[in-house]
């Protein structure tokens, strides 16, 4: 499949069916280890979205204010002008996490590929969860924080393989200048 | 686009909506005035409601908590405060209408008469226009509130509408946000953040400054032995609501009931220090520190905001005429932040 891998490594995807509400919550990194009454808080402050098949639900270098969570349906990352597809996400996978904690124009676009229900969790929501419920808020900003820094770890490992490929390259191409 | 029969059709529904909608407002001008204030208040107490639920107590419970505060609070201050107040009111009153006043007024009009001799003593009547300065000034603080229903009812309708703001007020925003179209989902969600992060802070850091402008006049006053003391200090904290003229006009109510009890030049002055130092104190220490620099207003715009203000809604008008004004240039300039940076225009 031609699939970035930067994307690919974020949604590991599973085959799932209809799910309740809360194993499909329970499922999603950033809110493991939540109790039921926690996870009961969150899904009432999340809003609930409902995309008709090739709706956009946010474009590319737009401002994010967070993520969602595709309760059921599927829905398409695309980025660059030619719209390259870089992933097919369905009930369970998340997405857009990372303007959770920076406002940052959204790196790829996504549109819904059937009749999808998405569930938003945006940075006010966050802000106001840790203003009134500190402890589900913190474990929440943890978990964000915990799956950011491996994303980073993977980041570093690969951008130090590439800077070897890249040496390895750069000696092998000298001898070539000198004669 | 062609000038087609449906179009004018439409154009003629949106003239009528907008006639009618601008109709209903003025009609209900005073019903608004009742909705803002329960806004503002619920506004106010929001983060404390948010402190409270915080410590894992229901928002249902902390609103109660919070009004059951304040009701005790108000009730003890009341109990202190109000017959001290009422009491001087008579003395206001007796003093106008026995005319114990009107010898200084008289002394005031000589003077002026002496070193200004183009002016005659009918042109002055300080003491007639002050009188009646103040008849209208009752009066139109009493209309304002008396227009709504009557004034038990404001009493009951507000403290109402900011218990069910209070409590619901999260859930209430949810369902409006939910009302959107999911193309400018997030970019109202991103307007009415912003809007409400500058707004909280705008208004709570006003309500405390004006809050410890009202405690500090009250104290200066107090220590200055200066009749009505309470009166004019909460005046004076309100006043300061508006900018540039606030100040002013409660100081300058300070130094009249100063001059109207005989006060010497010495007194004025004391007073008039007072006053100086508690803006100086304000405006370096207490604004600083409590006031939202962000809802920087231009001079101009809040002096026509509370000529506005005052001319629909009298005395009241002129004291929510500049918050107001604040929220609208909030919301204004977040909405068109939102849309640009949306690529909306």
């Amino acid at each position: 499949m031609d699939e970035d891998s930067y994307w690919t490594n974020i949604f590991k995807k599973k085959e799932k069916t209809e799910q309740d509400i809360y194993t499909v919550l329970s499922k999603i990194p950033i809110f493991r280890s939540l109790t039921n009454r926690e996870l009961r808080a969150v899904e009432r402050i999340l809003h609930r979205r409902n995309y008709k098949p090739n709706e956009t639900v946010f474009h590319e270098n737009e401002p994010g204010m967070g993520m969602y969570i595709i309760a059921s349906g599927k829905v398409y990352i695309s980025a660059g002008v030619d719209n390259k597809v870089l992933a097919v996400l369905s009930n369970g996978d998340f997405f857009g996490e990372m303007a959770l904690l920076l406002e940052t124009p959204r790196t790829a676009t996504a549109a819904a590929h059937e009749q999808t229900q998405l569930l938003g969790f945006f940075q006010p929501d966050l802000f106001s969860l840790l203003q009134t419920k500190p402890k589900t808020g913190n474990k929440i900003l943890l978990h964000l924080a915990q799956m950011i820094a491996e994303r980073l770890k993977h980041s570093t490992i690969e951008n130090r393989h590439l800077k070897n490929k890249l040496t390895e390259l750069e000696t092998k191409k000298k001898p070539v200048k000198v004669r | 686009m062609e000038f087609t029969f449906s179009r004018f059709f439409k154009f003629i529904v949106a003239l009528i909506i907008i006639i009618v909608t601008g109709w209903l407002l003025y009609q209900l001008s005073s019903i608004i005035t009742v909705v803002i204030i329960a806004v503002l208040l619920a506004y106010i107490l929001d983060p404390l409601t948010s402190s409270l639920e915080s410590r894992g107590i229901s928002r249902t419970l902390s609103t109660i908590i919070i009004f059951l505060l304040i009701g005790v609070v108000f009730l003890g201050l009341s109990g202190y405060f109000i017959p001290l107040l009422i009491d001087e009111i008579n003395q206001i009153q007796r003093s106008i209408e026995s005319g114990q006043s009107s010898q200084y007024f008289e002394r005031l009009e000589t003077f002026i008469q002496e070193k200004i001799p183009l002016i005659s003593a009918d042109d002055l009547d300080i003491h007639g226009r002050i009188t009646k300065a103040l008849a209208a000034l009752t009066d139109s603080f009493f209309m304002v509130l008396g227009s709504v229903v009557s004034l038990v009812t404001t009493l009951v309708v507000i403290p109402f509408a900011v218990f069910f703001l209070l409590k619901d007020g999260p859930v209430m925003t949810k369902t409006l946000i939910g009302m959107v179209p999911n193309r400018y989902f997030e970019m109202a969600l991103n307007i009415l953040h912003k809007t409400d992060l500058q707004l909280g802070a705008y208004l709570r850091g006003q309500s405390i400054d004006a809050f410890i402008v009202g405690v500090l006049s009250i104290t200066a006053l107090w220590l200055l032995d200066v009749k009505y003391f309470i009166m004019i200090g909460i005046f004076a904290g309100f006043a300061n609501l508006i900018p540039y003229v606030g100040p002013l006009v409660g100081g300058g109510a300070a130094v009249l009931v100063v001059l109207m009890n005989g006060g010497s030049g010495m007194d004025v002055m004391m007073v008039v220090g007072a006053f100086l130092l508690i803006q100086l104190i304000d405006n370096v220490i207490i604004q600083p520190l409590v006031v939202a620099k962000s809802v920087d207003m231009h001079p101009l715009v809040v002096i026509f905001a509370v000529i506005i203000g005052g001319q629909f809604f009298g005395i009241l008008g002129m004291l929510l005429a500049v918050p107001v004004t604040g929220i609208v240039k909030v919301s204004v300039s977040e909405l068109y932040k939102g849309i640009r940076r949306y690529n909306m225009i």
